[in-house]
């Protein structure tokens, strides 16, 4: 957590401590609010922008120079391929690496973590016992190293109930009847829990063969093959999988509900750049499942 | 001074209606019409139903505009500030827009006005200049009882039909729409800001405290008007944020909900009922 700002800003405090409540809820949202018991007392925010550096290690200038087992020191994912085909020639791709860009999660989670613990600090200052409806957006700002964290929710207060026992709010995703249906299921939410994983692709000979088309003689080159492109697909399942071992470690013996993943990917000067967020919230049995009444069943007449 | 418009039928100039000042005549027929009971409004169906059903009746599609010049001001390069002169600018010519429509509410007795939208519009012939709408539904309470705001003025208020029915049942009546503008430049990034972070993964404090406080001014705004109109909450908030023609630095941060005041404890909203669709 970066030490500057620490603190939300004056404006924020004139109006969290006034006589009227603002909230980013919807009507429909805010009518299930109400008859769930939560009074909504004030809209409430956390931001940070963060600048995150090339990749030390994991730089396109280091293209070439030789196989580099990126962090494996630290556990973390890599992979190297070595050409099938021999001494070709100079121009011949001979190794090829997936790695994760710790640097670049180290970034992400920073960010996110700042600006949710100034949401935080906003819900405590309202005298809020959770914060619903939670938005997060992760933007670029300037240029694709400068990234702007947002979070708003509505803090809440639970009627005739004591805070949190810890004084620290509880944050969900879920507002409106998507909540109530889980509150009746028995669970009551604990925290959102959000991790971003990334994995740099430095494509090896055949890699290239496959996307580009490019080079080889007739007997090498792939492009008149049909052939799984095994290192972007092994990339794919670990930016996956390490999206979820992330937000598991957030977990502890909690559950993970209504979660969202995204996956995208772009092309640096390197190769390809895969990344996933995986976003959900983390919630705690409290009681047995209330069975739902039975949905009617409907048809559209139109 | 243009000529009293003349009757088509009988040729005799119409006596004008008494509007408030800054209306245009040309409102004043329409006006008169919707007066006389005859109703237009930007409803939906459902909407006109669940309006109706909540005990209010459409009176007539109400607008105000205004085409504001938004003038210059100057930036520093690396330092973030508000832009007061376009935050001014910005309010006044949405406010002179929302006002203008309030007056043509108010000259059909209506108690609001719902699913307002707020609409900016830029043209080609008119540099640095631009048109803003505000429009909705007038609406009047079917019971007898008025509902104008604390001031006096029909509530103005950007919910659906179906938001307005919802919000109606949790026992809480729109006061108007509230907004707060906050027109913001953002510094840029020195050579030396840039060269001492280089290679490092840091918080760009700068950028983070800008947009905090741009934000926060937004919503303090928007806060304050609500107060002013004694009301109890604001809800449906919306953040939105435009650099309109200013360049990518320099941003429009616009905070906009609907005041609500409680007016019973009671919520008579319906638990809603779990449907299952069998269409494919």
């Amino acid at each position: 957590m970066s030490s500057v700002p620490s603190d939300i800003p004056a404006e924020s405090e004139g109006r969290l401590s006034a006589p009227s409540f603002s909230s980013g809820l919807t009507v429909p949202d805010f009518a299930a609010c109400l008859q769930m018991g939560l009074e909504p007392v004030g809209l409430v925010q956390g931001y940070c922008v963060m600048k995150w550096s090339f990749y030390g290690a994991g730089s396109p200038y280091m293209r070439g120079m030789g196989a580099y087992q990126y962090n494996t020191q630290q556990g973390a994912y890599s992979e190297s391929y070595q050409c099938p085909h021999g001494y070709v020639g100079g121009e011949h791709i001979s190794w090829g690496q997936n790695f994760e860009q710790t640097m670049v999660e180290a970034a992400w989670t920073q960010g996110f973590t700042s600006a949710y613990s100034r949401l935080l600090e906003e819900a405590t200052e309202a005298g809020g016992h959770g914060v619903i409806g939670l938005v997060d957006t992760v933007r670029s700002l300037t240029d694709q190293a400068v990234v702007e964290f947002h979070l708003l929710g509505t803090a809440v207060v639970v009627s005739d109930a004591p805070g949190p026992p810890d004084g620290r709010p509880w944050t969900t995703y879920l507002a409106g009847q998507r909540l109530a249906k889980l509150v009746e299921a028995g669970f009551m939410p604990v925290s959102i829990a959000a991790s971003m994983a990334s994995v740099q692709v430095w494509p090896y000979c055949m890699t290239e063969y496959y996307l580009r088309g490019q080079g080889g003689t007739y007997r090498w080159s792939p492009q008149y093959a049909t052939s799984e492109i095994e290192q972007l697909s092994r990339a794919q399942m670990a930016v996956c999988r390490l999206a979820r071992e992330h937000v598991r470690a957030q977990l502890g013996t909690d559950t993970l509900y209504g979660a969202t993943f995204a996956a995208s990917d772009y092309e640096s000067s390197g190769g390809p750049v895969l990344e996933a967020t995986l976003r959900g919230n983390r919630v705690r049995r409290f009681k047995a499942f209330d069975r739902l009444d039975p949905p009617r069943p409907t048809v559209r007449l139109t | 001074m243009t000529a009293a418009p003349k009757n088509e039928t009988t040729g005799e100039s119409e006596k004008p209606t008494a509007l408030p000042t800054d209306l245009p005549k040309d409102a004043s027929r329409r006006l008169k019409e919707l007066e006389d009971g005859l109703f237009t409004s930007d409803l939906s169906v459902n909407e006109f139903l669940l309006v109706k059903e909540v005990g209010f009746h459409p009176l007539g599609f109400v607008m105000g505009s205004s085409i504001y010049h938004t003038g210059l001001q100057v930036r520093k390069f690396t330092k973030s500030e508000e832009l007061t002169k376009l935050t001014e600018a910005m309010y006044n010519a949405r406010e002179l827009a929302m006002t203008r429509m309030e007056e043509e509410a108010d000259e059909l007795g209506a108690d609001g006005v719902v699913g307002v939208r707020l609409d900016v519009n830029y043209y080609e012939w008119g540099n640095d200049a631009a048109e803003f709408i505000a429009m909705g539904t007038a609406v009047k309470a079917e019971n007898g009882q008025s509902y104008r705001n604390k001031v006096g003025k029909p509530f103005t208020s950007d919910l659906s039909g179906q938001d307005f029915w919802t919000i109606m049942q949790t026992g809480h009546v729109p006061q108007g729409l509230v907004m707060g503008t906050c027109v913001y430049h953002i510094a840029h990034r020195g050579l030396g800001q840039a060269i001492s972070s280089m290679g490092q993964n840091v918080e760009l404090p700068n950028f983070t405290q800008a947009l905090y406080e741009a934000r926060e001014l937004a919503m303090t705004r928007m806060q304050d008007e609500a107060n002013e109109l004694g009301a109890s909450g604001i809800v449906g908030v919306r953040l939105e944020e435009k650099s309109h023609q200013w360049g990518s630095h320099t941003i429009e941060f616009l905070s906009l909900g609907t005041a609500v005041t409680k007016t019973s404890a009671e919520v008579t909203l319906p638990r809603p009922t779990t449907i299952i669709s069998l269409d494919n």
